[in-house]
């Protein structure tokens, strides 16, 4: 962590026009977002639309093509000086210390880490920041609107990402059975080529292609199960990722018939739940991507020059 | 009981045995030795119907197609050539022999101590283990193999060559007791292993001396 919060400080600058930019982007479109209800609900109650609306519309509209320009301009150009203060600092320590120390060596000890930091600052960190700053100001922004349909979306989405997590973790036991099967499979094979001689002077055909055959079968059918699972829990999880916009459709369609909420509101809950549940989805898989790159940076700061 | 008559091979536009003939009778004891690549191995194959001369017969007890001369002989090669699949299984390659039979190879090749100990015994699996084995474990397995078919003629291929001297002494020992009246050649560079043989021959350059 030491070497982030250093390559942080080095291009603060950049860092803090991502972030800012960033933030900017998202309350312009929420606030778009807002303005579109206010459209939605003056249709409905018939009162007429003005022009100051329509102009409010075009500037959040203008403001939002801005925002997203300078978040990918700053982002970008952030996660590249980032990504190069990081190469140029450690060659630079290398070279302080070339003369007591086998450089090659050293280099190549972490040249994997460094490549894989390298790519994560350059293509992953800016944008996965961008969209964890989405989904917190998302969340807030939708619970200060209406706290029912804001967990009316929240709580299906946890229950589907741990049913996500629990299959995929049967899935990786049958997948890992699998490709035990298939090494079986191939072990066997290969043994049969390197001990031909034997097979042939101790005629052990027979019992070589129904050992074959068994570990072939065996693999088939753990293949078999592999997919049939597989199908299964995509198909699960793909029906059940359609439930809290379901939920939200049946519960926020209710409460704008009973008079609790307006029109407007509930467009605004359709346009930003998407946004809403794709955070906390993919979160376990930014948070495992972020804690590989802080290993590889921890890997490159231990190294002994 | 083998006969090589006359017999070249070739390998690769390279002859490596060339004009051989050598008549070895039942139950003589024979070793061959030579350098490194001098085609050892190679006329040990022939023997062993694993190869076809280019010229010239190879017959042994009386059969000189490679396929059925596979069926008249045991061989020991400097691998093991052990299978993924049971002790059990890589003794007898698939074929019905009494308990007592396999029980008796299994002593005589020294096996017993190590295979009691195991938790399944001669049933274990060798699949998962094939690397823990050591490699006087895994040559005795072949070895009980080659006794558990107990030909004629037993053909060997420097069987104690990867092995420290203790181990190679122990494998040498257990195959000399079972083969006191069995027809042997014996292919090794190291003359301490051929001990009490009837002869010893040097391949050089293709040719027997």
């Amino acid at each position: 962590m030491r070497i982030l919060k250093i390559l942080i400080r080095r291009t603060k600058l950049y860092v803090t026009g991502a972030v800012v930019t960033s933030m900017l982007s998202n309350i312009s479109q929420m606030v778009y977002m807002l303005y579109v209800g206010e459209l939605v609900n003056r249709i409905e109650e018939r009162t007429g639309i003005d022009k100051t609306l329509i102009i409010i519309l075009g500037c959040f509209l203008i403001t939002n093509a801005v925002t997203v320009y300078l978040k990918h301009y700053f982002g970008r150009y952030a996660a590249e000086k980032m990504a190069h203060t990081l190469r140029m600092g450690y060659i630079g320590n290398l070279l302080k210390y070339k003369k007591k120390t086998d450089t090659g060596a050293v280099m190549s000890q972490v040249q994997n880490e460094l490549s894989h930091a390298d790519e994560y600052l350059s293509n992953t960190f800016f944008d996965i920041t961008d969209l964890l700053l989405t989904g917190v100001l998302v969340f807030f922004f939708l619970i200060f609107q209406n706290v029912v349909l804001t967990l009316v979306i929240f709580i299906p989405t946890v229950l589907i990402l741990l049913y996500v997590k629990w299959s995929s973790r049967r899935l990786s036991g049958i997948v890992l059975k699998a490709l035990d099967a298939k090494e079986k499979m191939n072990r066997v094979s290969y043994s049969l080529v390197h001990a031909f001689p034997a097979v042939k002077v101790y005629n052990g055909d027979e019992m070589c292609i129904d050992t074959y055959e068994k570990s072939l079968n065996s693999w088939g059918e753990q293949e078999a199960d592999m997919e049939r699972l597989n199908a299964l829990y995509n198909s699960l999880s793909g029906i059940l990722s359609r439930v809290p916009l379901l939920l939200l459709l049946t519960v926020g369609g209710y409460m704008v018939l009973k008079g609790n909420i307006m029109l407007g509101t509930l467009i605004v809950f359709l346009n930003m739940q998407n946004t809403l549940k794709q955070t906390i989805m993919n979160l376990p898989s930014w948070i495992s991507g972020f804690k590989v790159f802080v290993t590889n940076l921890d890997k490159i700061q231990n190294i002994e020059v | 009981m083998i006969e090589l008559k006359e017999v070249t091979f070739s390998y690769d536009n390279k002859k490596i045995i060339s004009d051989l003939t050598l008549s070895i009778k039942k139950g003589e004891k024979i070793g061959i030795m030579g350098e490194s690549g001098c085609g050892k191995s190679t006329l040990l194959r022939l023997m062993a119907g694993l190869y076809r001369a280019d010229q010239g017969t190879v017959t042994v007890d009386g059969e000189s197609e490679p396929e059925k001369i596979s069926g008249k002989v045991s061989v020991v090669m400097q691998s093991p050539m052990l299978l993924p699949l049971s002790i059990y299984d890589n003794i007898t390659m698939g074929h019905e022999y009494s308990s007592e039979q396999v029980e008796k190879v299994v002593k005589m090749a020294r096996l017993s101590s190590w295979v009691d100990t195991l938790p399944e015994g001669i049933q274990t699996y060798l699949g998962d283990r094939a690397d823990e084995l050591s490699g006087g474990q895994a040559q005795r397995i072949a070895i009980a193999r080659a006794m558990c078919k107990d030909s004629e003629v037993l053909l060997l291929d420097e069987p104690a060559s990867a092995l420290d001297s203790e181990n190679s002494r122990s494998v040498l020992d257990a195959i000399m007791e079972y083969a006191t009246d069995k027809t042997v050649v014996h292919v090794t560079h190291q003359l301490k292993h051929l001990d009490g043989y009837d002869r010893i021959y040097v391949l050089k350059d293709g040719v027997l001396q």
